[in-house]
């Protein structure tokens, strides 16, 4: 019955709110990511990314991620770390909370692409310049 | 096994398309034509001509009129190369450019073309054989051997002592006295092993051996006497018409 | 009744075929030359236009029609009549039995070969060669020469063409190089270790058609197709020689002499050639202003133009400039306006120049006005206190070649230098003019017998306005006593400096005297490097603007310093010692921050409330043909025939001058290499002069 005037919509809509907690930061959330979905938790990684899954969405929108709130709207496709994103992209069903991957002593952190920003890596010349500048003598 | 595979490429019909392996010796000239400064031969080897070598020297000027000395370079190198012994140093061209006039370069030039010129030091005696064809068919091979056996000398070296030095030249232009070598300014010809030997111990002992033919000949007549123009010469009017 | 007419006449012409093609020439011209008239080019190797003809290497070789065997083009007059057939199958089986003789002993090293792309060798072996060898032997190796940090030698590549030697002897005078041993051992060389001591030794690299000699600091630089090129002018002395910037990428590679009959032939002085390093050491790339701390600080252009801008104007017209010898024309133009519409009059240069009563109003008191190219028509040239062949070396060289061939006697009052052919010397006591003048001195028979003499006086000459001033009066006094009369020019001012003659067209003083007498609270140094005046002769409140392109003498005193533009990376004009003007073609950008001088001042003169009336170079050469025409035409020689007059002002000079003895500032060559703001800052100067100063320990070096 609630099926059929469409009440169970509202129904959602409450529940979502209310996992979103509140309508302020579900406000929030529809300004930082434009989406609100309902899932679960399915974990959060080191940075405080939050990882969601909701298998009744269709493939390719079902896991989800919600960036740490420390980056704001700032965030990037690259901050996903090498074991979620595996998950993510559906290269498996396991996340790293249930088989966390092995660790190598070789292994670094993970650190997102720094392209475009301050600390992008710029490659610099090793070469002789081609015109060397006239350097003022220092007067003693 | 190399020289057999060599020859077995260059031989067939594809020896225009192949390059050979070297077939050559190495080609080694026997003199620098550079200068080296060398203990005998340097900047500092002292030079100057003889006050009777002067003499001579203003006598070979005199002959080239002015404006044209510089052609007297030839004779003053001759006669440097004379008042030192058998070889020429440095600092006797430069002095023959002093007295020319000349850049120093052209007289190097012309010291470095002519072969009589000896650039570095040589032996007393320097001992010239010919190799050339002519003499090489009639024996030039047992002087050379004998100079070896008797003063263990190579083309190219001198004896310790610093009396002879031995240089393989080809023809000196004596082919009908074949086989001869030269030393120092005198021809000896027709030589055999002991000539050979007797002249060496001649100049050994300081004396100086006869030049020339060693077969008895005058000069370069036949061997075994004159076999044409043996009558004596007919004189002028010899077959002519007799009305003339 | 036959009469005999005795009219002489020019020989007639004779009538030659060249495949068959007609061609008139005159009696005694090669096979080579009347080919060249025909327009068919005979490849060589040993024969060049401007050396003897030596004829050994054959490469020449013709068919001549009833020839028997083929000839040697480059040796061989043609004869009335003659066939000469340069295509023909005989012509072309001599032409690729020589090639395969040339190439026996030659390595096939082209591509590790810096004159590969350039090679006459590599060119002619593709054109008339054959396409393999026949020659199975070892190769022949001569070791490599050390003839001096300019020319690399590679002598395994020589093919005894002998024009190193020929040059040598020929143009520049220098005996060094010859050709040692014979047959197979023969080998191009200075036979003692020596060096090519010469100050147009690297033409030796443009001659050789293979890579036996080569650049040294060139060396594995670059590939002849990589290069672009842009023809220019050299500013290294006053002659104004043209020349080719060979550059890619940025940067100047080398610097290639372009033929100009009329200056430096196809010759170029080893200052010009081989400074070029120096375009890419100690320039100015940022503008810099001096701090509170008395240093130098690099800054934006913004400021630096207001700094220089706010002293020029609280100047109050206290303004005064000093321009150095590479300073342009446009350049010149702009600075002077500025300074004059800011009230200053005090526009100098640095090179001195007599005034001889006739200040620089008169152009024929400062130029070389026989021209340079006229020398060989000329038949006695005195040299005043000048050195001609560090001074002005193309013009020596020129000189030499009248020597050589035309009868041409030269004569010298000065120090006893070498300049390569026989010169008598006639003292260097100042007397001698005095006695050339008065007709009391044994050469005065001489130079009154002489039909073309030439008077040439140089820099030493310029600061004595009485010495000046008398030589003026000789030059007239013989031009009247000589043949040609009012057309042959006798006196000629032998210039240093690239700028001066365009300076003292446009009406800037010779010498800073007026500086140090009158010192400006703003002093504006364009390029000004020798040093003529110093902090010391300044009061301590005067500003220093200095512009230009290296951090040298005049940087290092500068309160502002504004970077310019070297010659190869400005359009600019520059004329030459004999009053020619000729145009310099931007080859790069400024490097940096740097910009063209003349915007700089135009900038400048916007901001101190002068604004230069001209926008673009077009309206600034207007402006400049405006006060001077003759800067404007290029490639001219603007006549100047005033001598009367100047004769007339320079007896009312009384000034003495106090030296008696005249002296020139080069005498060695240690002291041609290092003139300028660039060659002092070229590494390769710098090991020319190292070199030139260890070799004079050799003792195998000519005495002279």
């Amino acid at each position: 019955m609630a099926t059929y005037f469409g009440l169970d919509k509202f129904v959602k809509l409450f529940r979502i709110l209310r996992n979103h907690g509140g309508i302020r930061a579900s406000l929030y959330q529809l300004y930082r990511v434009d989406d609100l979905k309902d899932g679960v938790l399915v974990g959060e990684d080191v940075h405080g990314n939050k990882y969601y899954e909701n298998p009744n969405l269709t493939l390719g929108r079902n896991r989800w991620v919600i960036y740490s709130p420390s980056v704001g709207t700032d965030y990037d496709g690259s901050m996903i770390p090498a074991e979620w994103f595996g998950w993510m992209h559906h290269k498996t069903d396991l996340p790293p909370t249930e088989i966390a991957p092995t660790a190598y002593a070789w292994q670094s952190g993970h650190e997102e692409n720094t392209t475009g920003t301050d600390r992008a890596f710029m490659p610099y010349t090793t070469t002789k310049p081609k015109i060397e500048a006239w350097v003022p003598p220092k007067k003693l | 096994m190399l020289s057999s595979l060599a020859r077995s490429l260059t031989s067939s019909s594809v020896r225009t398309s192949v390059r050979g392996l070297h077939r050559s010796t190495v080609k080694c000239s026997d003199t620098l034509q550079v200068h080296r400064d060398s203990k005998e031969n340097n900047i500092d080897t002292p030079f100057t001509f003889t006050p009777e070598n002067m003499k001579r020297a203003d006598a070979i000027l005199s002959i080239y009129p002015d404006g044209h000395k510089k052609a007297a370079v030839i004779p003053l190198l001759d006669l440097a190369q004379r008042q030192v012994g058998t070889w020429l140093p440095i600092t006797a061209m430069h002095e023959v450019a002093r007295l020319l006039h000349m850049p120093r370069m052209r007289v190097y030039e012309v010291a470095t073309f002519y072969t009589m010129f000896m650039r570095n030091p040589v032996g007393k005696y320097h001992i010239q054989v010919c190799t050339t064809t002519p003499c090489w068919l009639r024996g030039s091979d047992d002087v050379m051997a004998a100079i070896h056996t008797k003063l263990g000398l190579t083309p190219g070296h001198t004896t310790p002592d610093g009396m002879f030095t031995l240089s393989e030249v080809e023809c000196l232009g004596a082919c009908v006295n074949a086989p001869m070598m030269q030393i120092n300014d005198d021809y000896y010809e027709d030589l055999s092993t002991d000539d050979t030997n007797e002249i060496l111990d001649t100049l050994a002992a300081g004396k100086k051996p006869k030049a020339g033919p060693r077969s008895g000949r005058f000069a370069a007549e036949p061997a075994g006497g004159l076999t044409s123009l043996t009558e004596p010469p007919p004189g002028p009017g010899f077959k002519i018409q007799e009305g003339l | 009744m036959v009469t005999t007419t005795t009219t002489t006449t020019a020989p007639e012409k004779i009538e030659v075929f060249i495949d068959d093609q007609p061609v008139m020439v005159e009696p005694g011209t090669t096979v080579l030359q009347a080919a060249a008239q025909a327009g068919v080019e005979i490849p060589r190797f040993c024969y060049h236009e401007r050396l003897s003809v030596a004829g050994n290497c054959r490469m020449c070789l013709v068919e001549v029609e009833k020839s028997v065997k083929p000839v040697a083009a480059c040796a061989m007059p043609v004869m009335k009549g003659w066939r000469v057939k340069t295509n023909s199958d005989m012509t072309r089986k001599a032409r690729e039995g020589v090639m395969e003789f040339l190439l026996i002993n030659h390595p096939l090293d082209c591509p590790i070969c810096d004159q590969g792309g350039e090679c006459d060798l590599q060119d002619q072996s593709m054109t008339f060669g054959t396409d393999r060898s026949r020659f199975l032997d070892q190769k022949r190796a001569v070791e490599d020469k050390n003839i001096g940090p300019l020319i690399k030698t590679i002598m395994t590549r020589c093919i005894h063409c002998t024009r190193c030697v020929r040059f040598g002897s020929e143009v520049a005078g220098v005996e060094d190089l010859g050709t040692t041993g014979r047959g197979s051992d023969m080998q191009i060389g200075t036979y003692v270790e020596k060096m090519f001591t010469s100050e147009l030794s690297g033409n030796v690299i443009d001659l050789c058609p293979v890579g036996a000699l080569t650049s040294k600091p060139y060396a594995f630089t670059a590939r002849p197709w990589e290069i672009r090129r842009t023809d220019s002018v050299d500013v290294m002395d006053a002659v104004g020689s043209n020349i080719v910037v060979n550059h890619r990428t940025g940067e100047v590679l080398r610097i290639l002499p372009k033929t100009n009959e009329e200056i430096n032939e196809e010759w170029l002085s080893d200052k010009s050639r081989f400074a070029c390093d120096g375009l890419k050491r100690q320039r100015l790339v940022q503008p810099m202003v001096k701090g509170t701390d008395g240093e130098l600080q690099p800054c934006q252009w913004e400021d630096a133009l207001v700094v220089a801008a706010k002293a020029l104007k609280a100047a109050n017209g206290s303004v005064a400039a000093i321009i150095g010898g590479l300073a342009d024309g446009e350049s010149l133009m702009a600075l002077k306006d500025m300074v004059n519409q800011l009230g200053g009059e005090d526009l100098c240069t640095e090179e001195v120049l007599a005034d001889a009563g006739t200040g620089t109003d008169l152009r024929s008191s400062y130029l070389l006005n026989t021209t340079i190219a006229g020398v060989e028509e000329a038949d006695l040239v005195v040299f005043v206190g000048t050195n001609p062949r560090f001074e002005a070396p193309l013009f020596n060289a020129r000189v030499r070649k009248a020597w050589l061939y035309n009868e041409l006697d030269a004569a010298m009052i000065g120090p006893d230098v070498n300049l390569t052919y026989d010169c008598e010397h006639l003292g260097n006591d100042s007397a001698v003019i005095g006695q050339l003048l008065d007709g009391t001195h044994p050469f005065c028979q001489r130079l009154s017998a002489a039909k073309r003499p030439m008077i040439v006086v140089g820099s030493t000459v310029y600061s004595q306005p009485d010495l000046l001033a008398q030589l003026m009066q000789l030059a007239q006094k013989v031009r009247s006593g000589c043949e040609e009369g009012g057309e042959w020019r006798v006196l000629n001012i032998l210039q240093r400096q690239a700028s001066q003659v365009a300076a003292l067209d446009l009406g800037y003083t010779p010498g800073v005297a007026a500086i140090r007498e009158n010192p400006p609270k703003v002093l504006f140094l364009l390029g000004a490097d020798e040093g003529t005046i110093s902090r010391d002769d300044l009061p301590k409140d005067t500003l220093v603007i200095y512009q230009g392109h290296h951090g040298d003498v005049g940087a290092n005193m500068a309160d502002v310093v504004l970077p310019g533009a070297a010659y190869t990376e400005k359009p600019g004009t520059y004329v030459n010692m004999e009053g020619r003007a000729q145009q310099a073609v931007q080859a790069l950008t400024p490097p940096g921050q740097a910009r063209h001088d003349w915007k700089i001042i135009r900038a400048l003169s916007e901001i101190v409330d002068v604004q230069l009336p001209y926008d673009n170079l077009k309206e600034l050469r207007t402006r400049m043909e405006q006060v001077a025409p003759n800067l404007t035409r290029y490639g001219h020689v603007e006549e100047a025939n005033y001598f009367a007059q100047a004769t007339t002002l320079a007896k009312l000079v009384s000034d003495k001058g106090t030296g008696s003895v005249i002296d020139v500032p080069q005498k060695q060559l240690a002291d041609f290499y290092m003139t300028n703001a660039i060659t002092r800052a070229s590494p390769t100067m710098a090991k020319c002069i190292v070199a030139v100063k260890k070799e004079a320990a050799n003792k195998f070096v000519d005495p002279k």
